[in-house]
């Protein structure tokens, strides 16, 4: 059997049986000039183009069609107050949760990484459930400890007080809770993250920083911001781009029309109003505003040169 | 001096306490309405411990219909999407570790797709499966070919680390030997990244397991779990929701558990939305 096959090998083209003579190497043939490289790179290249991009250029063509060519579907969508609602939510709650989650990562982050032990140990695992949970999952529970007459209000009646309109819509409370179940679930990547970039610091700075006669906050502002700087960029950037793409959150606490952002708003069009281009006029709004704020973030970077660190 | 280190591990048990309570109490609250009666979970003033177990719920994720063949669909596309995802990742990254203007061109290629939103993608999905007959399938094929392409990135990520990192000199020997590319890459590469290429099928799976987003959109009728948990917390029952839930907790605790010292460079490689 092993000798049928090697008679038969298709792929014996370039190799054929035996040993290749080190002529090969001189004439250029290299193991890594084959065009077998070619094939690997550009088959999942082409699978992500063919299933992903092709249609979103669709999505584009179709966005300026309305019984022809036509920026129809824009003005409609531009003059609509729920889209300008959605975009002024789409900004300030990623922008928000980024906040709260860099600043309670990085507090996490300062106090857990000198530390060692079983219940660093434990607080780490316990970090990475709610990233490694199914996010549907961890917003089925926030939903029913937010609802009224949930559990986070069944603890304030323990404590005596009263009940909060946590979810109702149009109050800034509901804007809070969507923010902070937002940077809950992904709050402790950023943490790891910034553990990591702590661990880089080596101890001798800090011991020259306390031998020059620095307090805390001054190390803090001398020592660990700069050389953290690089986690701290990378943070931003992986997730950055995710909090804008914010869908799911809002959907499920609040419901399309509660807190409406740019994403639940283009599927409210295209589901309930049945509208599927004014739809895609609206996600093509978002991929827009997407693409805009990363290649702002990328020059900013580049200016001050922080992107080496970046992949 | 003394009293600032007090005061460091005060905090430090305050938030490792907060990070502990954050991941447990959701999981628990989950279990709890799993497992008792609905009366139970919709009390109010909340009830916080079980005053009666039940097994109902759960035994209705495996009797009612529409619950099994959620569970049954989910697991059928996500291992669809790991075997494809972690073959196309695979070679992807080995022509990446072998010649770097092809490192740059794939980086380059994913953080592109990594830039979408998942909206601007799905809704004209839609229509291209509805051409060619995999919109809302039975068998969730359609499905599976987006999270093959939002998984792609992942592992080919994970996997490109070892490739990197196992020496040429071995592949140039088999090379003279008369060996081909598929082959060096299966009987010399293969066995020395097997770790890796676990840990990427592992994490594609539950990718795809946990995605929500164009399941919503592309499985309407034929829905996988997390779309029909969505169903269930907004409009339906407490109990099955929660029983639904607790399913699809089980294979990221199986997760967590096999990969935990792989979890560091895993998270850094990925966002989720």
């Amino acid at each position: 059997m092993p000798k049928q096959f090697r008679h038969v090998n298709p792929s014996a083209g370039e190799s054929r049986p035996g040993r290749r003579s080190h002529l090969s190497l001189l004439t250029g043939s290299t193991l890594y000039s084959s065009h077998w490289l070619d094939l690997f790179i550009s088959l999942p290249v082409l699978f992500v183009i063919v299933v992903a991009f092709l249609p979103a250029i669709e999505g584009i063509v179709l966005s300026f069609d309305h019984h022809g060519p036509s920026l129809a579907n824009y003005r409609a969508v531009l003059g609509d107050r729920l889209f300008w609602r959605a975009l002024g939510n789409n900004l300030l709650i990623p922008a928000a949760s980024l906040a709260l989650e860099l600043a309670a990562g990085l507090c996490f982050a300062l106090t857990l990484a000198g530390q060692r032990g079983k219940w660093t140990a434990a607080a780490e695992i316990a970090a990475v459930i709610p990233f490694a949970l199914p996010e549907i999952v961890l917003l089925s529970a926030a939903r029913y400890i937010f609802m009224p007459h949930g559990y986070l209000d069944g603890l304030l009646l323990a404590a005596g007080l009263p009940a909060l309109p946590w979810l109702i819509p149009g109050r800034v409370l509901c804007w809070v809770t969507v923010t902070i179940v937002d940077a809950w679930h992904v709050t402790p990547v950023v943490m790891l993250i910034l553990i990591g970039g702590l661990h880089t610091i080596p101890r001798e700075v800090y011991e020259a920083a306390r031998m020059d006669g620095a307090g805390p906050l001054a190390t803090f502002r001398y020592i660990t911001l700069p050389m953290l700087a690089p986690a701290i960029v990378a943070a931003v950037v992986l997730r950055g781009v995710d909090a804008l793409r914010i869908f799911s959150t809002t959907l499920v606490l609040t419901g399309a029309e509660g807190v409406p952002v740019l994403s639940t708003y283009a599927f409210q069009l295209w589901s309930d109003e049945q509208e599927p281009r004014l739809a895609m006029a609206a996600s093509v709004l978002l991929a827009l505003l997407i693409s805009t704020i990363a290649l702002l973030g990328f020059i900013w970077l580049r200016r001050r040169q922080l992107l080496e660190v970046t992949p | 001096m003394k009293q600032a280190k007090a005061a460091m591990r005060l905090s430090a048990g305050a938030i490792k306490t907060f990070l502990l309570a954050g991941a447990a109490i959701p999981v628990y609250l989950i279990i709890k309405q799993a497992l008792t009666p609905e009366l139970e979970s919709l009390a109010w003033p909340p009830i916080w411990l079980p005053h009666r177990l039940t097994l109902a719920h759960l035994r209705a994720v495996f009797a009612v219909r529409e619950l099994r063949s959620a569970v049954l669909l989910s697991l059928f596309v996500a291992l669809v999407t790991a075997t494809l995802a972690t073959i196309l990742g695979l070679i992807m990254a080995y022509a990446m570790a072998r010649r770097s203007r092809m490192r740059s061109a794939g980086m380059g290629a994913l953080t592109a797709a990594r830039l979408m939103p998942m909206i601007a993608v799905a809704l004209p999905l839609v229509l291209v499966l509805n051409r060619i007959g995999l919109y809302d399938s039975s068998t969730g094929l359609g499905l599976a070919l987006i999270h093959t392409a939002i998984a792609i990135p992942t592992t080919a990520l994970v996997i490109f680390g070892v490739f990197a990192n196992i020496a040429r000199e071995q592949e140039e020997a088999a090379w003279m030997d008369g060996a081909s590319l598929p082959r060096i890459l299966l009987t010399i590469d293969l066995p020395q990244a097997k770790g890796s290429v676990a840990a990427a099928f592992v994490l594609s799976f539950i990718l795809s397991w946990d995605e929500f987003g164009y399941a919503l959109l592309v499985q309407v009728t034929h829905r996988t779990l997390p779309p029909l948990l969505y169903y269930y917390t907004v409009f339906g029952d407490v109990g099955p929701a929660s029983a639904l839930a607790l399913v699809m907790m089980v294979p990221a605790v199986i997760a967590i558990v096999a990969l935990r010292p792989l979890l560091g460079s895993a998270l850094m490689s990925g966002g989720r939305r």
